[in-house]
């Protein structure tokens, strides 16, 4: 475990001291701020649903921009030479950096938070739903994650890790839509159920169920194994 | 302390490591030289684990490579050639971050802190971002990044490749302080470095290793032959035959790309005994113009030329 925290500490130091971060969480907090206000002139319903829907999509833009330097700038840096010498075991590294990366995420959505003030102030929202659209956002944000990291192990280049991470993550939000053209029951189900939207849509709605937690739970654990094993494997 | 035992390393067909072994013991710097290209950092990277070997066994302190290469890591300090640093971090979280990632004790992280960068003299840099450092300076955080943690073998890929001559200085006493007392396994194209600082030199091309022995060994070994460089106007093929005439003469190489009235630079291998530079002069002496004659001493630079050259650069793959 202390390994995990040697490389986790590394990844918040290496953040904090360049731009990246600071532009990334100013530019969503910014963005959302915009669609937030937008959304409740519009509708003059004290409900962060539509907010939701618009901080998902933004995050499928910007999530990339986080993890596209994980792994390749460590090969570009020619640093991937000391990760894999040092006395860490592949999953250690890839863990520290993706809690290194969700560390991020979270202070993105700790940022958001400042939205809830005039809601509360001049409206009456249901708690309950917010409080299940936020962790829809965070469970989303973390499966965007953990498919962003792998992508840029294998990549190994920071531009097209990021360019394939959005395309890849553009399919999982979308591929929800391509049920109603299939006319077989189980290819409707299968695309229902590994649509990122999909689910996220439920936990904008108020409806947390395990199902969907699940889900993106399971997205993390299968990117992060992948991202381990092609380490392992590149020896 | 380092064994390897008929190491090979493969990239799809292409095989870069044939059958290597060798050991390298405790209280031994041995020098690892070869030309660009000639596997001295694949090897170094096999025995740090950045890569796994294709056939054969590589050891580190007692631990198999292949199977236990996190207890293994925690005994090796490499540098690689390029030296691994974090640009947005300053020395000091750099350093602790390795220091971490070992498992050095948090009570004991700043006397080892200490002890490294007074062993690579970065006090002054100490809170500098790396990526204001100078090169000489980047390569000192590489080697102090390898001191952390004690570690039992020191790998070192060019470590005094950038620094100034007082730098070069300080960094070989402390590797031979270092290697007094733990296993050196240095690779350089240097070559004096290697004489002045190893016990063992091994000589690899083309991922095969060609000698290792102790430099006066080497030389020793290669001494049956000296090499005469000439330069003589004279057209070459005659000058050719004339030499080779000489007993004692064994091998001429003309550098012929000009027309033949030109100064010629020949290359020779001689007998290593007396006269026969004397009957070479006197060979030419009567026909044509010598300028140069001139024979090199064994030095550990001919000693390597002499055991690359032998090997043929055709066989890449096996």
């Amino acid at each position: 475990m202390n390994g995990t925290l040697a490389v986790y500490q590394k990844e918040l130091w290496t953040y904090f001291r360049s731009p990246i971060a600071y532009f990334v969480v100013a530019a969503f907090l910014v963005e959302t701020g915009y669609f937030f206000t937008y959304n409740i002139f519009l509708t003059g319903n004290a409900t962060m649903t539509e907010t939701f829907q618009n901080m998902g999509v933004l995050l499928l833009l910007l999530i990339p921009v986080v993890s596209m330097r994980l792994f390749a700038s460590e090969y570009s840096a020619g640093t991937m030479e000391l990760l894999l010498t040092l006395p860490l075991k592949p999953w250690q590294i890839v863990l520290g950096k993706y809690l290194g990366a969700v560390t991020i995420l979270l202070l993105l959505t700790t940022g958001t938070l400042i939205n809830l003030v005039p809601l509360y102030l001049f409206g009456n929202p249901e708690t309950t739903t917010i409080l299940s659209g936020y962790i829809g956002f965070v469970l989303l944000g973390m499966a965007c994650l953990a498919v962003g990291q792998f992508f840029s192990a294998v990549t190994q280049n920071q531009i097209v890790a990021a360019l394939i991470t959005v395309s890849v993550l553009l399919g999982f939000w979308f591929v929800g839509h391509l049920q109603s053209f299939q006319t077989s029951y189980a290819l409707r189900g299968l695309f229902g159920y590994v649509s990122f939207s999909d689910h996220f849509g439920e936990f904008v709605q108020g409806l947390v169920r395990t199902e969907a937690v699940i889900f993106y739970l399971v997205v993390c654990v299968i990117f992060l194994t992948l991202n381990t094993n092609y380490l392992q494997w590149q020896r | 302390m380092i064994k390897l035992e008929s190491v090979s390393k493969r990239y799809g067909s292409k095989t870069v490591i044939h059958d290597l072994s060798f050991t390298v013991e405790k209280g031994e710097i041995v020098g690892f030289l070869g030309p660009n290209g000639s596997g001295k950092t694949t090897t170094l990277r096999m025995i740090a684990g950045f890569t796994t070997a294709t056939s054969g066994r590589v050891t580190v302190a007692g631990y198999d490579m292949a199977t236990q290469n996190q207890e293994a890591a925690r005994q090796i300090g490499y540098q690689p050639e390029h030296p691994p640093l974090y640009d947005a971090l300053d020395v000091c979280t750099y350093l602790r971050f390795v220091a971490k990632a070992k498992g050095v004790p948090r009570s004991d992280l700043s006397a080892e802190l200490e002890r490294v960068m007074g062993a690579c003299r970065l006090q002054a840099v100490f809170r500098q971002q790396i990526s204001k450092l100078s090169k000489g300076y980047r390569q000192r955080v590489g080697l102090a990044q390898a001191l952390l943690g004690k570690p039992q073998v020191l790998l070192l890929d060019e470590p005094t490749i950038g620094l100034d001559p007082d730098q070069i200085h300080n960094t070989r006493d402390m590797i031979r302080a270092f290697g007094a007392e733990h296993a050196v396994l240095l690779s350089t194209h240097i070559l004096p470095e290697a004489t002045l600082i190893c016990q063992r030199v091994a000589i690899i091309n083309h991922g095969r290793l060609l000698a290792i022995d102790s430099p006066s060994g080497l030389q020793r070994a290669v001494e049956q032959t000296y090499r005469v460089t000439l330069q003589v106007t004279a057209p070459a093929q005659a000058l050719r035959q004339e030499l080779l005439s000489v007993e004692g003469v064994r091998t001429v190489q003309v550098d012929a790309d000009a027309d033949d009235r030109q100064i010629l630079s020949v290359a020779c291998q001689v007998d290593a005994r007396q006269g026969v530079e004397a009957a070479m002069a006197r060979a030419i002496a009567g026909r044509w113009q010598l300028h140069r004659l001139e024979r090199q001493q064994p030095t550990l630079e001919n000693t390597f030329l002499h055991y690359v050259s032998q090997t043929p650069a055709a066989e890449e793959s096996a």
